[in-house]
């Protein structure tokens, strides 16, 4: 019996390893790209850098507009303040709109439930013209603001179900006796149930940082100035029509993906528990 | 019997189906009719700016400054014996190609209806006019004999054929009952909320929307005061607001919601900012897209063509079956496409939970951690990453193919390649979301239940079949039909590994749509009636699971 659980978790290790280098291989290749000059390909399979550089990075870091002012911090902090702006309304947003559907009953609570379902179903290609024309006439576009209110509103569904499902599992006691002990409607809310949930505020805030810092083509159709780029868009443009430069696109990927990786591995250990006490639960 | 009948209306859902067969079909014959009158008149309009165009042509003008005009030809006749004309180009101009060289007859079928209709011109001495509605584009030609020339201009209209006596009608019926059987009748509030949203929509739809020169029965009369486009629109929102206001009132929803108002304050604080938020940013930019399925887009010109874009869509387009552009073909891609994906994605990601959930494995943060990174690496990147991967040359992927000796693969040349390629992307990216929910899921099961499973000696394929799925599947089920939305809607995969290729066969739903709006002549409208068949399909998709998950709890 011993033995035999042995050999399985010997098994075990080695397929978990295979497949984590199977999964791990296309994202060292990026990495790759980005250490080796140059920025043509070489017919080889071999995943760790064979001559090692920084240019590609400090092109990409030190890119300058026609004004010789620095974009790439420029367009770092467009994408930190859209990013975290729209983690901080979405969520806010969410939170109260999944208390609402969690703790009242409430005409239109059912509709507005489904509502929040069927929005998901919404093709962006369809929103893309009209947004486009209000933010227009809104004179939102090329701002900041502009695209955090278009993002926190495609973030929200989501969050939305995701909290209320969590809310659910938390015991209305709690509420009550805070509510015997002189607490206001809001203070229950904001002193019992948001530090109990969260797990789930964690998973919810990184979901919503995820879709405002990953998002390209919503950013892409309502920016056309570079300073008011954010980062995917930039790094959309070092692959676009005039010429492919592959290093800078590699070195800025991996730039732009290693918040979201800390991010994910600061909150991974909530991650399983958050998700599946929430939205998955309905 | 009349009993029967009288209790089916006054209950909710018999008041419903009423009333919604009722505004479906007034809509349905205010639409049909007013497209009737309105098609002719838009057919006269275009037919007169043509002749304006040409007569601006034959005196003079150059075609490049004439609007709306893609070729323009000046044409010789040569008389042949029996009345016959042949002609050959005198000079030519064509907006796409403005260094093309026209010279020599026309004698090559891709001339043929020129050359007729030059012909017809000079044997009549006057005017004549053709539609050819054989491309995607539909054109006006008109061609008028001077004294020893002829002259010709080719205008595109975004008109779809014209043809369409029954289908629609068929379409909309069925899609009635569909959606009569699955709405159930606490959603009239919705429905009501956005019938009565619907003019206003149309309203701001309408507002920019430039006329027609010389015709002025296009969406100027919103602007401009009263006029036949007014009242098409009249009818069918005042009929959609009739039936609303007569299911609202049936269930006394208009007095509920006000008093409901007062009596919910406190929620309705909680809720209200993110509603509007949802309103403006989400419901009406999307009620706006629908609105614009019902229009025909043509350089920045709109026109009401009622449900052509949809009829275009629903036969195919011309378009047999088996091709590309035929919706029910890429349909058929899409909903493939998704099933791949969701089975490998809950495959994976369950398989690699279960490893991971054995209580005697060590390091397991370590394996969660680096199996988790596809998700976090933005689909873009990804998409870009594994297309370098597919690459015939240099990509990873060929390369090891080769050493292995099967040889490389052209993989966006063939349809099944090019679709694995967008599958095998995409699965890449989507197991560790499924893997996370399985985990948590797995969590949840209480580890007694396994301890009594063993002690009553059940196998470990027993434990998972008996115990692990049948408590899984709450949880797992909501995940996969979530999963499965976000597939069906998965743009960047597909657009940015195969691009379609090869020929535009590998497209699903939603890219089609795009291409349709921005690559294929800006066909916005038809583009809005894709999107709007994506909207249809995915809202009967979720009902069918929402019954198979209640049927589920049932058991």
């Amino acid at each position: 019996m011993k033995q035999s659980s042995r050999t399985r978790l010997v098994l075990t290790h080695v397929f978990l390893i295979f497949f984590t280098i199977l999964t791990l291989y296309p994202v060292m290749l990026v990495v790759k790209k980005s250490l080796t000059p140059g920025d043509h390909f070489e017919r080889t399979l071999n995943p760790v850098p064979t001559k090692v550089t920084l240019d590609h990075y400090k092109a990409v870091i030190g890119s300058k507009d026609s004004a010789g002012r620095s974009l790439f911090g420029r367009q770092l902090l467009n994408s930190l303040v859209v990013a975290l702006a729209t983690t901080l309304v979405g969520m806010f947003l969410a939170a109260t709109a999944a208390y609402a559907f969690s703790r009242f009953r409430f005409p239109g609570r059912a509709i507005g439930l489904s509502m929040f379902l069927v929005v998901q179903m919404f093709p962006a290609t369809l929103i893309m013209i009209p947004l486009y024309v209000l933010l227009d006439k809104m004179g939102l576009l090329n701002s900041v603001a502009g695209l955090v209110l278009v993002y926190s509103t495609t973030a929200i569904p989501f969050c939305v179900w995701m909290l209320k499902g969590y809310f659910d599992t938390i015991p209305k006691e709690l509420e009550e006796a805070a509510w015997i002990d002189g607490a206001t409607r809001f203070g229950m809310f904001w002193r019992v149930v948001l530090p109990l949930s969260r797990p789930a505020l964690a998973v919810t805030a990184l979901f919503s940082f995820m879709t405002a810092w990953n998002e390209y083509i919503l950013a892409e159709t309502f920016l056309n100035e570079e300073t008011a780029y954010t980062l995917p868009v930039m790094l959309q443009h070092y692959v676009g029509s005039h010429s492919t430069s592959w290093g800078s696109f590699a070195a800025g990927s991996v730039l732009v993906s290693i918040p979201v990786m800390a991010l994910f591995y600061v909150l991974q250990k909530h991650l399983v528990g958050g998700l599946t006490a929430g939205g998955v639960k309905g | 019997m009349s009993l029967c009948l009288r209790s089916f209306l006054c209950s909710r859902r018999g008041a419903l189906w009423f009333g919604a067969v009722g505004a479906a079909f007034m809509i349905l014959l205010g639409l049909l009719v007013v497209e009737r009158v309105q098609s002719r008149e838009q057919k006269n309009g275009m037919e007169r700016r043509a002749i304006e165009s040409l007569n601006a042509f034959n005196t003079g003008t150059p075609a490049a400054q004439l609007t709306g005009v893609e070729r323009a030809f000046v044409l010789k006749p040569a008389n042949l014996p029996h009345n016959l004309v042949r002609f050959s180009f005198v000079s030519g101009w064509d907006r796409m190609k403005p260094d093309a060289q026209f010279a020599g007859e026309l004698t090559d079928p891709s001339t043929r209806r020129l050359h007729d209709l030059a012909a017809a011109a000079v044997y009549r001495n006057s005017y004549e006019i053709a539609w050819d509605h054989s491309g995607p584009v539909s054109l006006v030609i008109a061609a008028w004999a001077g004294k020893d020339h002829a002259y010709v201009v080719v205008m595109p209209q975004s008109v779809p054929p014209p043809a369409f006596p029954w289908m629609p009608f068929l379409i909309a019926g069925v899609l009635a009952l569909l959606g009569l059987l699955l709405i159930p009748a606490s959603w009239a509030p919705l429905a009501a909320f956005t019938a009565a949203f619907v003019p206003l929509l149309v309203f701001l739809a309408g507002y920019r929307i430039t006329p027609y020169e010389g015709t002025g029965s296009h969406l100027s009369a919103f602007g401009a005061g009263m006029g036949h486009g007014t009242f098409r629109w009249f009818f069918a929102a005042a009929a959609l607001v009739l039936a609303a206001a007569g299911a609202a009132w049936k269930h006394g929803i208009a007095g509920r919601f006000f008093t409901g108002l007062r009596e919910h304050r406190v929620a309705m604080t909680y809720v209200v900012p993110a509603m509007i938020g949802m309103l403006v940013l989400v419901l009406v930019p999307f009620a706006a897209g629908l609105a614009l399925g019902f229009f025909s887009h043509c350089n920045g010109n709109f026109a009401f063509v009622g449900l052509r874009n949809f009829w275009e869509i629903l036969s195919g387009g011309g378009a047999a079956i088996t091709h590309p552009l035929n919706f029910w073909f890429t349909l058929g891609v899409t909903l493939m496409w998704t099933l791949f994906n969701v089975v490998l994605h809950v495959g994976i990601g369950l398989g690699l939970a279960l490893l991971l959930k054995d209580p005697l494995l060590r390091m397991k943060g370590v394996y969660r951690v680096l199996l988790i990174i596809p998700w976090a690496m933005p689909n873009y990147i990804t998409a870009l990453m594994w297309k370098g991967m597919f690459q015939q040359q240099y990509g990873a992927i060929n390369v090891l193919l080769d050493s292995l000796g099967i040889g490389s693969i052209s993989w966006f040349s063939t349809f099944w390649p090019s679709f694995m390629a967008n599958v095998i992307t995409n699965t890449w990216l989507g197991f560790p979301f499924m893997m996370v929910v399985s985990l948590g899921a797995l969590q949840s099961i209480p580890t007694s239940l396994y301890e009594a499973a063993e002690v009553d000696g059940a196998s470990r394929w027993q434990q998972f079949r008996l115990i692990t799925l049948p408590l899984l599947r709450p949880a797992l089920f909501p995940a996969i039909v979530l999963g499965s939305i976000w597939t069906f809607n998965m743009f960047n995969i597909i657009y940015l590994v195969s691009a379609g290729e090869p020929g535009g066969s590998t497209d699903i739903l939603i890219t089609e749509a795009y291409q349709w709006a921005f690559k294929r002549g800006e066909r916005y409208g038809l583009a809005a009636a894709y999107a709007a068949l994506i909207f249809v399909v995915l809202l009967l998709y979720s009902k069918m699971a929402n019954r198979l998950t209640r049927a589920g709890e049932d058991m």
